[in-house]
């Protein structure tokens, strides 16, 4: 009766999984070749890639600063997101101004702003170190020390993408039913009580998904660790993609790269996946 | 409904709701200006560099115009093939082309397949319609990195390689999850009695949604459309790979700047001038949100 | 003549609809009195096209309707929730059905109007259903459903989101227009037996997804068929006393009664006595506690405890009994319906005028 439903799913699913399943397929069948400069093709390698991945320590460095760099950055973008999300809610002047202020870095183009933040880290001729030490902080190498470029690094990506975490702990706070506040005011409870029992719970689950969009995204990061750093010095802010990106498309090493980008999805779909659940369980089901 | 109204109650009461200065109330204006100041140093800076020359950069960071350093226009000029820069307009105007072109099909595509989703049932195998709308949602986990080499072998077989419709064929696998996501959500929060009263009055389901349903969805699709054009006007990587120098987009162009004799001048002009038309997005979203129209569509 | 054949309609083992057979002649208006989830909504539904029966058939004068998808049936329907198209003025609305049949805008909206007109809106004609009251917005929707003049009408519970008052004068309103329109076959849901008596021709009663009893309303209220039916012709409910016969009537907590010509014929063993809430008066013998009142108009409605047994009084004037107090009342016992144990009606008491 209702055959006029498949008009309205079948043309996006099957764009879809025409544009994404076969390159899907066809990288996992490369990922069981030795295509590379020299021998370009879908020959057959078994799974040498795979056994040569796994000794490679450069890929798992990389995986695990990746880790570490889009668990802290998502952190603390959450938790600076919340604070100004509570901050312009309400009882602010020129509230609308500020919220306008606090969204615009999420709509920049992150590898342009990286251009910007590469002349602004920039050790004599940016604008930040004299800036550091006229607050008697002092200059440092930002580009050319290895901790000092992954904190360049974060800290681009928490300018970047603090607003996106605001916008939606925003969008959740103004959708706050108002009669827990009141219940709560009643009750004689102070702002600290109210923040926990009335305004996180109500935010829990918007909370979760912010955390895992950013975390998806985040875990993708390459434009910004292309520009800025290049990966460097020597490996210091390399990730994930940005080693594959080294290994296929400089090294022409497409087998491999194949199957590095195999192990590195199926790796953050289960990481992703137990983060969801564990997220869901703590923050949204604790609460009832 | 409930959202507008209530925002409408705090903005009605933000008179009277702003206490006089204590402590804790300087401690959030100093957090909130500190913000404010990270959010503009980048701007800022781009702006002050954009008016400079090669002079002007290597004498150190200087924020001032004719006091710190002699101004000139060679960046802004540069924008349109001047010195030191490249012409902007043909990237500008072929970033303009993907993102449009990729938003609208994917709009289309992600709205039609999200009234399908939230309004009939489907069973594909073992997939109902929560593993349906999942599987376009969670395209949204794969790196660009797994793609890039079969997108680009694919282009290359299609003859599609730095071509427009080439880049449009991939941003739309990367926007269509986007559309979906919003659009699944917002179709939820129209009553199914809207379609059914339809049916009643003689459309058959595709006349719903072309007569009753669509004209209701102005704010899912606006909603739906900022999102598709901030990731897809924001996208470096794909355009990276895929195309060569016919077809560059605004991102590619730039980032070529930076590897060149470094011209920061240019480079601050022409990242400025690009990142402007979404600045001024940030405007319509904090209308919508403050309209309440974000909440129900972002959960 | 639109016929129902052994209708069955189960969701999650739960069934919505349970062999329902009935038919409804055109011209008349049919009201299905049933309480919350009796299936009267899934019945509609049914006929609508909305809801896909298991089993059974569904035929308008002899024309198979199971193929048929909603946009193909030629019925209106009104619903609980109102539901108009938010986009489009009021004028437009009520065109709207004329215009998807075929008919030009113009042509469409002056019929459209004629039927705002009837319905007391043709001062609103221009504005959205958003900027109506909840009370308009319903008309809206019975002039869109009563302007397509298909053969079959369905109203689902169309007043009940609206106030007391404002119900009342609906209603009247389109018994009056219904009076009308000759040849449509109207079903009107409802849970409200006073309803009922005062809009149908024909009434029809449902629970548990079931067709308990059917035809004219009047009868069935002064002689429902079995307990059950009792209980849903009754607002408010009924009240069944326990009624055990062997040499003398035991009734529960009102102790051995004389039946009089109610309990002449009854052979000895259990029944049940069903007792309507106006026949229990205060003043009397037996002490009850107050448990709960409720005035509605100029209407008491209060709910009491004897001994353990559940009573509900039914005075026609508007009273006060505190909570927790005990009073005093009597029960015209001799009114009340002798039910079986399987719920059959066996005897009625005093005629109830």
């Amino acid at each position: 009766m209702y055959r006029q439903k498949y008009l309205f799913l079948l043309p996006g699913l099957i764009a879809l999984t025409a544009i994404i399943l076969f390159p899907l397929i066809f990288t996992i069948r490369v990922s069981f070749s030795g295509w590379d400069v020299y021998n370009p093709g879908l020959s057959w390698a078994g799974v040498k890639n795979y056994v040569r991945l796994f000794e490679d320590t450069r890929y798992w460095s990389a995986l695990s600063r990746l880790s570490l760099l889009a668990i802290s950055t998502v952190l603390i973008q959450y938790v600076l997101g919340f604070a100004l999300a509570l901050m312009v809610w309400k009882d602010v002047h020129a509230r609308r101004f500020f919220r306008v202020l606090f969204l615009v870095p999420m709509m920049t183009t992150p590898v342009i702003m990286s251009v910007i933040w590469r002349t602004i880290f920039h050790e004599s001729l940016g604008p930040l170190n004299p800036l550091l030490d006229a607050i008697v902080l002092g200059g440092q190498p930002w580009l050319s020390s290895p901790g000092w470029a992954f904190a360049a690094v974060m800290i681009v990506e928490i300018w970047q993408w603090t607003p996106f975490m605001f916008l939606l702990l925003l969008a959740g706070l103004l959708s706050l039913p108002s009669e827990p506040y009141l219940a709560a005011k009643i009750d004689g409870a102070g702002p600290v009580r109210t923040f926990f029992s009335v305004t996180f719970p109500g935010l829990a689950a918007i909370s979760v998904g912010a955390l895992l969009i950013r975390l998806i995204e985040a875990s993708k990061i390459l434009d910004t660790v292309y520009v800025l750093t290049s990966g460097g010095p020597g490996e210091a802010t390399e990730t994930a993609s940005y080693y594959i990106y080294i290994r296929g498309l400089r090294d022409f090493q497409i087998g491999y790269s194949a199957a590095l980008s195999i192990t590195y999805l199926v790796i953050m779909i289960v990481a992703l996946t137990i983060i969801a659940k564990l997220m869901v369980r703590f923050l949204v089901k604790g609460q009832s | 409904m409930t959202d507008l109204t209530q925002s409408a109650a705090l903005s009605r009461s933000e008179p009277e709701a702003v206490p006089a200065l204590r402590p804790g109330l300087i401690a959030k204006y100093v957090f909130i200006l500190l913000w404010s100041a990270f959010v503009v140093f980048p701007f800022l800076w781009a702006l002050t560099t954009s008016f400079k020359d090669a002079n002007g950069v290597t004498n150190g960071a200087t924020w001032l115009p004719w006091i710190q350093y002699r101004p000139s226009t060679q960046g802004w000029s540069s924008l349109f093939g001047g010195a030191g820069g490249t012409d902007i307009t043909r990237p500008y105007l072929n970033s303009i082309a993907v993102t449009l072109g990729a938003s609208v099909i994917s709009i289309t595509l992600g709205t039609l397949a999200a009234y399908g989703l939230s309004r009939f049932t489907f069973r594909f195998g073992w997939m109902r319609n929560a593993d349906i709308t999942f599987f376009f949602i969670s395209q949204r986990i794969m790196p660009p990195i797994v793609l890039a080499i079969p997108f680009f072998l694919m282009l290359q077989a299609l003859g599609l390689l730095d071509t427009l419709a080439g880049l449009i064929l991939v941003y739309v696998a990367l926007l269509m999850p986007i559309a979906v996501w919003v659009m699944v959500d917002f179709f939820n929060s129209i009553p199914r009695g809207l379609d059914e009263m339809a049916w009643m009055d003689g459309c058959d389901p595709v006349t719903t949604f072309v007569r009753v349903i669509l004209p209701n969805a102005l704010p899912g699709l606006v909603v739906a459309g900022m999102f598709c054009v901030i990731f897809g006007w924001n996208d470096f990587f794909f355009a990276f790979t895929l195309t060569f120098t016919k077809t560059q987009l605004l991102p590619v162009a730039i980032v070529a700047l930076n590897s060149s004799v470094t011209p920061w001048w240019a480079l601050s002009a022409s990242a400025l001038i690009s990142i402007a038309p979404l600045v001024l997005l940030a405007f319509l979203v904090e209308r919508f949100l403050s309209k309440g129209g974000l909440a129900g569509a972002v959960r | 003549m639109l016929d129902l054949h052994n209708l069955r309609l189960a969701e999650n083992g739960v069934p919505h609809l349970d062999s329902i057979t009935a038919s409804f002649a055109p011209g008349t208006l049919t009201t299905i009195l049933g309480r919350t989830g009796a299936g009267k909504t899934s019945l509609l539904r049914a006929i609508a096209g909305l809801a896909i029966p298991d089993a059974g058939e569904i035929r308008l004068d002899g024309a198979d309707w199971r193929r048929l998808p909603p946009w193909k049936r030629p019925i209106a329907m009104v619903t609980q929730q109102f539901i108009n198209y938010p986009h489009l003025p009021v004028l437009d609305n009520v065109a709207f059905p004329l215009v998807r049949r075929g008919e030009k805008w113009p042509a469409a909206r002056d019929a459209a109007r004629a039927m705002l007109d009837k319905v007391g809106l043709a001062a609103m004609v221009d504005r959205r259903p958003s900027q109506l009251s909840g009370g308009q917005q319903q008309r809206v929707a019975i002039a869109r459903a009563l302007v397509k003049k298909a053969p079959v009408l369905l109203l689902d519970e169309p007043f009940v989101n609206l106030d007391y008052k404002l119900r009342e004068g609906l209603r009247e309103e389109l018994v009056e227009m219904l009076r009308t329109e000759t040849g449509t076959t109207v079903l009107y849901a409802s849970t409200e037996p006073r309803e009922a008596l005062q809009l149908g021709d024909r009434i029809m009663l449902m629970a548990e997804g079931r067709l308990l009893d059917a035809g004219d309303p009047r009868a069935i209220f002064e002689r429902p068929a079995t307990l059950e039916a009792a209980q849903v012709v009754n607002a408010p409910p009924i009240n069944i006393v326990p009624l055990e016969i062997d040499t003398v009537a035991r009734m529960g907590p009102f102790g051995t009664q004389e039946l009089g010509a109610l309990g002449r014929d009854l052979a000895p063993g259990r029944y049940r006595l069903g007792l309507r809430a106006g026949d229990i008066a205060p003043g009397g013998p037996h002490r009850a506690r107050v448990i709960l009142t409720e005035v509605s108009g100029s209407e008491t409605v209060t709910h009491l405890d004897l001994a353990g047994l559940p009573l509900v009084m039914h005075e026609k004037s508007v009273v006060a009994h505190a909570p927790g107090s005990e009073i005093g009342i009597s029960a015209r016992l001799d009114r009340g319906f002798v039910f079986a144990a399987n719920g059959a009606l066996i005897s009625q008491g005093a005629s109830h005028g």
